[in-house]
Order: structure tokens, then C-alpha cells, then sequence
């Protein structure tokens, strides 16, 4: 039966390069992944490409293609990005750069955009479509229009699937989601397409990617496993050995560190799931209710009965907006009485901002070691602590208030009581927010075009 | 019966989808996932969680990998770029959830232990 090894080689922008060039290196494999975009990347690239119309791609593209083409183009081994970003046309003319430059061509660059429907919003709302927030439940984006910073639809593979029919060496995409960019080369590789025989089949590509794509989350990373992972600072990026019957043996690069065992895919099968019957991506809805997991070896576990439905009618779209900056600060406070002093100095604070009259939305304040993470829920021991901490967060209109309330926090360097410790000063950041919402599917112009280089 | 911390029955990972917390809850046996269904509802989950979910609670059965997926609303202070929380998506939210006391027969206890035990020799020894 016909199997094909498909790798992920980035999880975040910021991931590591050494296990994708591991990937690349000592793996086998025929296609590698990479993922480059969280939920408001796009914002961010956004604003960079307003201040600069060549820019708006994720710049780590550029360094990572320098050392993975060299080692993937003579294998054939076929990269798919989505490290486009904002500005995916210009992300390929950099790469059509590099191919030249270390004389790798001839090659074919395939490139997919048409996720930013930023400029089709006002004519998508004009035809009735109101943009309902999925999470507060919010009908219309009327509140928000006039602050809209970005606005992306997560794209599926159809166009990766007719890049790669068009036979390039590296597909390079804006917002398609994460998943895509293992969907379409299995579908191009196996031959699915999007009629109802292979619902089920790319229901498991669907399933499969999104236990691979997020890198080492499945090796051994942000694990249960934690201490059982062998040298966790070599962990090795995952492997899918796909079969054309959609199943799959999950495992990671030969002699890499990290784990991959029954738990590792289980956590990750429940990673950042709703509805887990109802997994809804642009390419189908998978059922991870069905999936059987099987550790078969070392590193390697075996995932069958993946099913699912017809993609939806509609796309995911991620909407930024300006809201407002957010100020924080942090000191430290040493034994003896550390939890005494970090409570003086939070009423220390609250008095202050009672006396300069400072606005904010909201205050939050956290005691580092004691309440950051588990909120509410953390029980306070009453105990001599070593050392506590006061973080001080508050969101506010304008930046001048974020920066009033920082600079509030850096007073307590000289009044603050014994030992009060600090380090250097955070700076205001202004708050992009985000508006998931529906899209219909046909309001999303997406388009893609082939480069080549000689 | 002895009262337990949820970390001895299972495992757990938690991320985040705009302001939506989810926790996955992988018991730690068969019987165990059998056992946490009939104890672990929404109401329980929201009250563990005092003041940090303000929203809904859904819970999902997955008895084919023996485990619960939690969607919990509202509870990341209004999402990763947005939120004052110093950890932003919520990667900590499954540990808060592993801090839930549950009371439980001593024989699943020792089922969960054993688990632990088998995990640690079967793969703690290549380190």
C-alpha cells in the first residue's frame, strides 16, 4: 500500500531550526510542514507590511530557507509554508532570491493568497453577513469597525493541492490554516479531492495533522511525559508515515531526543479541541470521537478509524482590532516577610492610583509564586516565603494611562519596603483583540500563481 | 473512601482558542475514565474554577482514548493579546484542573498508581 512520511517543521514563529533540519537531513521524508502564524500573527505582519509594502512576510523564512534548501531541493523533499503571512508574493520573491543565489534552480515556488479579506469586508457585510462573534456571542461588528486591524479567513489546500500539481518544490501561503499544510499533499499524493468518497480519508489527513502540527507538542514538549522524554534539548520534530487508507504510524527523526508514546498523541489529540466529534476545519470535519491509538514500538503509535464529514460552507476568519494598551509591572520582595511586604506594596500601589487619579479598564494584581498561574484556585500557605513577587497589569484607553501605570510600579524601587528588588522596566503594549467569527466560503477570493527560477 | 487530587487519577493539557479554555483530561485507565464521567459535571468544574471562568462550561466524553475534553467559556480574561493574565493561553489552566479533589475507591487509586509506576519503568529507563 501506498505510504507517505510527511514531517512538521515549525509549530510557532520562533520554533527551533535544527530538528526541521534534522527533518530534512536523516528522516526520509517527502514533505515537511511549517507552521508560522498564531491567532493575531497576521495582525502584526499587517501593520509591518502598511509601514513597509515589501515586508509583512515572517522574516524567519529567509534565514530558515537559506539552510533548508540546500539540504531538502536535492532530495525532492517539498516545504510547505505558511510563513507568507501577510505578504506571501514578497515572501517568494526572498526565496526566489535564495534559490538563485546558492545556484539551487531550476525550481518551481507555488504561491497561495486571498486569506486577507480585510478590503471585501464592507462589500461581504453589504450582502447581509454580520460577522457574529464566536466567542461572547457579540450579532455585528459595528462596535469594532472602525478600529479593524486585520482580517484573515483560515484558507484550506485546495490551491497547495494545485501548486503541487503544478509541480514546485516549496508551496508558500498566507492564512491557510495550520492543517492544510499537511492536507493538501496528502490529498495531492493519494489523489483525494473533495467529493463524498473521500470524506472519511481526508477526515484522517485532517486528523493526522493536527496531531503532527504543532512540532514537538507531540514529542515530548508541554508534556505529561515531561520526565521521561530522552534529552529533551534534542528533541526530534514528528513524522506521519501516512497509508492510502488514512492510516498512520506517528513517530519523530531517527535518533532524536523527546517521546513519542500512546500519551504524547493522546495529549495531543485533545490539544486544543472544542467539539472533539466535531473538528471543524476548511477541509472537513473530523470525528477525533472514532480514533484508535495504538503505541506499536519505540516512538512509534499507530492512529486508525479517523472519520468525518464534508468540509463547511463556511471559513473561520480571525478579526483584529485596536483595543486599547495594557501598562505592567513587576518587583520582587526577598525573605523575611515576603508575603507581608508584597501586600503592603499592592495596597501601596492601589492607594497611588487612587491619589494620581490614573483610568484603566481593569487592574490586575499577581503575587509571583504564589497565585499567577492558578488564580483563584491556588491555596496560600502560611509560611515564611523566600522570595514573592507583585506583578501589576491594567488595561487602559490611551497609552499615556498603560504608561502612568508602570511607571506607578517603578516608584516602589525607592519606597518600597526592605530588599524590594526590580529589573528592567517593561515597556506599554497596545492590545490587539480578537474577533473570531464565520466567513462563507464564497466570499473568500483566494488565488495562486507559480514562480519560477532558472 | 480517599479523597484524591485529580492528578493521581489522570493526565491533563490545556491550550486556548480565543477567550476558550480547553482541558483534556486523559484518564489514567479504562475504569478510571469510566469512574471520572460519573464524577466530574460542569457545575463542579465552574465551581473549582471560583471566579477565573466566567462562562459556560461544556464537557465531551472521548471513550475511544478514555478521555474528557472541557471547554470552559470566558476564561482566559478575554484572550491571548488581550488578556491581563500573565499566561495568556491558558497552558496552565489543565494543572489548576489537576488540584480538583475527588473521592475514589482504593482500588482505583492503586489502578492510577500502578499506571505512573509502569510509565516511569517502561520509558524512564532509555534516559
Amino acid at each position: 500500500m501506498k505510504m507517505v512520511k510527511i514531517g512538521s517543521g515549525s509549530a510557532f514563529w520562533g520554533d527551533m531550526l535544527e530538528p526541521a533540519l534534522e527533518l530534512a537531513e536523516r528522516a526520509d521524508v517527502k514533505y515537511i510542514g511549517f507552521d508560522h502564524l498564531a491567532e493575531l500573527t497576521m495582525a502584526l505582519l499587517n501593520r509591518i507590511k502598511l509601514k513597509d509594502p515589501q515586508k509583512g512576510y515572517v522574516p524567519d523564512i529567509v534565514p530558515w530557507m537559506k539552510r533548508l534548501l540546500p539540504i531538502a531541493m536535492p532530495k525532492g523533499i517539498k516545504l510547505i509554508t505558511n510563513a507568507g503571512g501577510a505578504n506571501p508574493l514578497q515572501a517568494a520573491e526572498e526565496v526566489k532570491k535564495i534559490i538563485s543565489e546558492l545556484g539551487l534552480g531550476p525550481a518551481k515556488i507555488g504561491v497561495v493568497f486571498g486569506d486577507d479579506i480585510l478590503p471585501h469586508i464592507n462589500e461581504i457585510r453589504a450582502k447581509g453577513w454580520k460577522f457574529k462573534n464566536l466567542d461572547t456571542g457579540e450579532e455585528d461588528i459595528d462596535r469594532i469597525e472602525d478600529e479593524i486591524v486585520a482580517a484573515n479567513a483560515y484558507i484550506g489546500a485546495d490551491l497547495i493541492v494545485n501548486e503541487l500539481k503544478e509541480g514546485v518544490d516549496i508551496v508558500i501561503t498566507g492564512r491557510v490554516s495550520d492543517n492544510a499544510l499537511y492536507v493538501g499533499p496528502l490529498m495531492y499524493e493519494f489523489g483525494w479531492d473533495f467529493s463524498d468518497k473521500y470524506t472519511d480519508l481526508i477526515a484522517a489527513a485532517i486528523t493526522v495533522g493536527h496531531i503532527i502540527e504543532c512540532a514537538a507538542c507531540v514529542t515530548g514538549g508541554m508534556s505529561n511525559m515531561w520526565k521521561v522524554a530522552e534529552r529533551p534539548w534534542e528533541v526530534g520534530f514528528p513524522i506521519a508515515e501516512v497509508y492510502e487508507n488514512g492510516e498512520a504510524v506517528i513517530t519523530k527523526t531517527p535518533g532524536s531526543g523527546g517521546i513519542v508514546n500512546e500519551w504524547t498523541v493522546k495529549e495531543h489529540l485533545i490539544y486544543e479541541v472544542m467539539d472533539p466529534a466535531n473538528y471543524i476545519m476548511p477541509d472537513g470535519i473530523a470525528d477525533f470521537t472514532s480514533v484508535k491509538i495504538h503505541e506499536e514500538g519505540r516512538n512509534r503509535v499507530r492512529v486508525t478509524n479517523m472519520k468525518g464529514k464534508p468540509r463547511p460552507e463556511t471559513l473561520k476568519v480571525c478579526i483584529g482590532y485596536r483595543d486599547g494598551f495594557i501598562g505592567e509591572g513587576w518587583v520582587f520582595f526577598p525573605w523575611p516577610d515576603a508575603l507581608e511586604k508584597a501586600k503592603w506594596a499592592e495596597r501601596w500601589v492601589r492607594e497611588r492610583f487612587k491619589r494620581t487619579g490614573v483610568q484603566f479598564e481593569e487592574l490586575r494584581i499577581d503575587y509571583v509564586g504564589i497565585n499567577m498561574l492558578h488564580g483563584e484556585v491556588a491555596p496560600v500557605e502560611d509560611k515564611d516565603y523566600n522570595e514573592i513577587g507583585l506583578r501589576i497589569a491594567a488595561k487602559t484607553k490611551t497609552r499615556e494611562e498603560a504608561e502612568a501605570v508602570r511607571r506607578e510600579a517603578t516608584h516602589l524601587w525607592n519606597t518600597g519596603p526592605l530588599g524590594t528588588s526590580f529589573g528592567v522596566p517593561l515597556k506599554v503594549r497596545p492590545v490587539i483583540a480578537l474577533w473570531p467569527s464565520l466567513v462563507p466560503r464564497e466570499a473568500v477570493k483566494t488565488e495562486s500563481r507559480t514562480l519560477e527560477v532558472k | 473512601m480517599p479523597k484524591v487530587l485529580l492528578k493521581e487519577l489522570a493526565f491533563a493539557r490545556s491550550g486556548d482558542k480565543g477567550d476558550v479554555s480547553n482541558i483534556g483530561i486523559m484518564a489514567k485507565s479504562g475504569s478510571i475514565y469510566k469512574f471520572l464521567l460519573s464524577v466530574i459535571t460542569p457545575e463542579k468544574i465552574k465551581e473549582h474554577f471560583k471566579g477565573m471562568v466566567k462562562g459556560d462550561v461544556e464537557i465531551y466524553p472521548m471513550p475511544n482514548i478514555e478521555s474528557i475534553e472541557v471547554v470552559l467559556r470566558q476564561a482566559l480574561g478575554g484572550g491571548a493579546t488581550s488578556t491581563l493574565r500573565f499566561d495568556q493561553t491558558g497552558k496552565s489552566m489543565c494543572t489548576a484542573l489537576l488540584r480538583m479533589e475527588v473521592e475514589v475507591s482504593e482500588d482505583l487509586l492503586r489502578e492510577a498508581r500502578e499506571v505512573d509506576r509502569k510509565i516511569k519503568q517502561k520509558y524512564g529507563e532509555r534516559r
